[in-house]
């Protein structure tokens, strides 16, 4: 029942933000304000009774709040920064429709049902984002997003009707199971940008306006991967025994994504890029918790899940406030970033904390216990060193920081707070009471009155404010996300708890079994 | 297979290939409404009534919104291959189905389903592996999905409620969704027709274009 006052909110908001889209100040207040109501809406889910709908049923659940609230939590930092660099129409409606999406997804009991609303959240989604402004490359990433949204959810719907999950554990003839072990693979792979399928995610950067990439670059793949990882131990896990090739096929697809994927982020020069390939490599964690078909692989990569898409958001909006900040997204041109960008600095030396993390930390364990479920020995050792690579590609940039500054960062705006001219001088000769008065009482009253004009200056003075300290406040909110990122990677809100909670209804109607 | 099984399946694949080989769009887009409408018949037994009606209504309102996009849309490129052989092809893929089924998986749902999935599906991948037309890709996608439900309902037999009323708002958002692209790619370049991306053009002067200062 919890669900429904989010969907509500979630879905209005999409309406009012997608209708005052092409007005800026309005368009703005109404789409925050649309977000924040959605994410508070997102905080009172829980367990609850289900609500049934034609023989299903739509039920809330802690991992389902988590979801929802890191989704928009994230999405709105994310917002925030893109707001501070530029106007982009289309990002908060696509966050609020993406998240509606997903709470259908992951609230829906049974795996057709569930890969039907991911698709169509996918396809509002990209619709939403890519609409509008109308432009060839738009289109293109329109028709491709639809396209591939489409086939992963007819090649999904398929492998479900052959082995579906609530077969009671009777296991599928082998065949047909390693059959759909493959499908679901690929649809996997395709969502997720899996080696060779990598196109994609680093074209969705390019076109998708920036704002709006979390939620389609991050968050929707990893609703898909959750529902597909959520029906893979229940319908497969009887027939894992004889899936040795297929399991094989996969680990390998797994292993070439890690290392490729991890040697494309290394290389590349955008920055939008860098973060594209590490979405591209963490694919091949979420590859082989499909090929553990194990539950305590699942239970891993529900965590682990979090963890990928608020590091992913945090980079996002990482990358927007770098391009702000130098007006170009090229290493080439911005060696030395870290002298004029340190908080920028500080931001991304935490996201690289929570994307590695440390023994002890949920994130690494739960990253482990994927690669452990999913590969032995030198197999291991490969994607051990691949899952790294997205921690390569941080350092990567942050060497290229700490370099000599080129001329686009010389000539760059610093990170220090400014202020208006003339605030002080307005606040003093408009101070009440003429010349100062001597004691205590007229000391305060002078005080209280200097004190009400400067708060009115200030009022009168926040557009002129903001847009001198976009570079400040853009940092800051990206130093937020950091902390973020670094709080899910941490394990907080009780993150594994709910990765690990019986829920018989989310995302198929089998039990899910503690790990 | 009853005979109604087999002429709703019929009345499926005749609707997949006009929705896909039709030279106008707009007839496609009937082709598109007829066969969204007629695929929820093909299932044993039927849905109740109201998942029956709203997959029927859903499938109206998919092939209404990709009508209204045809509507304003010029002469595009043409389906890739004409409407007699997108014709042979749908009863190819029917023929192929109903031989399956002799010798397929185990299944809970009709013949009909099979067939006329394997039809849809027979038609549905020239468009969408291979036309650049916008329009065409759409219906394509639209009669894809189409096929999906279908296989679904062959193979697990008919879906639940659930399941129908999610896969009619599924149908519904991509009709929606192909409208959008479709207008979109007559206000960048006044035709449905979108050419490959040109190598090496990308990245950050798309994204400057996109995003207003």
């Amino acid at each position: 029942m919890s669900v429904l006052p989010f969907l509500v909110a979630a879905i209005l908001g999409t309406v009012i933000a997608t209708v005052l889209r092409d007005r800026r100040r309005l368009g703005t207040l109404a789409g925050m304000g649309a977000v924040i109501v959605a994410l508070a809406a997102a905080g009172l889910i829980g367990p609850d009774t289900p609500i049934t709908i034609g023989g299903g049923a739509l039920a809330g659940s802690d991992h389902l709040r988590l979801v929802l609230a890191l989704t928009l939590g994230g999405g709105l930092l994310v917002l925030v920064v893109a707001r501070l660099a530029t106007w982009q129409p289309s990002a908060p409606g696509t966050l609020l429709g993406g998240a509606a999406g997903i709470g259908l997804a992951l609230g829906l009991s049974g795996t057709p049902p569930s890969l039907l609303a991911a698709a169509a959240a996918t396809i509002v989604a990209s619709a939403l984002a890519l609409g509008s402004p109308a432009a060839p490359s738009r289109v293109r990433a329109l028709a491709r997003e639809l396209r591939g949204a489409t086939t992963s959810l007819v090649v999904g719907l398929v492998a479900a009707g052959i082995a579906p999950a609530a077969a009671g554990g009777v296991p599928a003839e082998a065949g047909a199971a390693g059959l759909v072990l493959a499908g679901m693979a690929l649809v996997l792979a395709h969502r997720f940008g899996a080696i060779p399928l990598h196109a994609r995610v680093s074209r969705l950067a390019d076109a998708a306006p920036s704002g709006a990439l979390p939620i389609l670059a991050a968050w929707l793949p990893a609703t898909w991967g959750l529902v597909i990882l959520g029906w893979a131990p229940a319908a497969l896990g009887p027939a894992a025994a004889d899936l040795g090739l297929e399991r094989g096929l996969v680990v390998a697809l797994a292993l070439a994504t890690l290392a490729l994927g991890a040697v494309a982020a290394l290389i590349q020069d955008e920055v939008e890029h860098v973060v594209a390939y590490t979405i591209v490599t963490d694919a091949g964690v979420a590859l082989l918790a499909l090929a553990a078909l194990d539950p305590a692989a699942r239970d891993a990569a529900r965590a682990w899940v979090l963890v990928f898409a608020t590091t992913r958001t945090a980079m996002i909006g990482w990358t927007i406030a770098f391009r702000a900040v130098f007006g170009t997204g090229r290493l080439r041109d911005t060696a030395g970033w870290l002298r004029r960008a340190p908080a920028l600095g500080v931001a991304l030396a935490g996201i690289l904390v929570a994307v590695v993390g440390w023994p002890g930390l949920l994130g690494w364990d739960a990253r482990l216990a994927i690669l452990h479920a999913g590969t032995a020995g030198p197999a291991f050792l490969l994607a051990f060193a691949g899952s790294l690579g997205t921690g390569a590609a941080i350092c990567r940039l942050l060497v290229v920081g700490a370099g000599r500054p080129s001329a686009v960062v010389v000539g760059a705006p610093g990170e220090l707070p400014r202020f208006p001219a003339g605030t002080a001088v307005e606040a003093t000769a408009a101070a009440p009471g003429g010349a100062p008065r001597a004691g205590a009482r007229a000391a305060s009253r002078a005080f209280a009155g200097r004190l009400g004009t400067l708060t009115a200056a200030a009022g009168r003075r926040v557009g002129p404010s903001l847009a001198l300290n976009r570079v400040p406040l853009r940092a800051l909110a990206v130093i937020l996300l950091a902390g973020l990122a670094l709080l899910a990677a941490g394990g907080a809100f009780g993150i594994d708890a709910a990765a690990r909670a019986a829920g018989p209804l989310l995302p198929s109607p089998s039990p899910i079994v503690g790990g | 297979m009853t005979p109604l099984l087999f002429a709703a399946g019929a009345l499926v694949a005749i609707g997949a290939a006009v929705a896909t080989g039709a030279r106008d769009a707009r007839i496609a887009s009937l082709g598109v409404a007829g066969m969204l409408a007629a695929v929820p018949f093909v299932a044993d037994p039927l849905p109740a009534s109201l998942p029956l009606a709203f997959g029927v209504i859903a499938g109206i309102l998919a092939g209404f919104l990709v009508f209204v996009a045809a509507r304003r849309a010029p002469d595009g490129a043409g389906p890739p291959l004409g409407l007699p052989a997108t014709l042979g092809a749908a009863a190819a893929g029917f023929a192929v189905g109903i031989g399956a089924t002799a010798v397929a998986l185990p299944r809970l749902g009709p013949d009909a389903a099979l067939a006329a999935g394997m039809a849809a599906l027979a038609v549905a991948v020239a468009p969408i592996a291979v036309t650049h037309d916008v329009m065409r890709l759409g219906s394509g996608l639209l009669v894809l999905v189409g096929s999906a439900t279908l296989m679904l309902a062959a193979l697990a037999g008919t879906p639940e409620p659930l399941t129908a009323i999610a896969a009619g708002i599924a149908m519904v958002a991509l009709a929606a969704a192909v409208a959008v692209v479709a207008g979109g790619a007559m206000a960048a370049t006044g035709g449905t027709v979108i050419a490959d991306d040109v190598p090496g053009h990308r990245a950050a002067a798309t994204r400057a274009g996109g995003e207003l200062p």
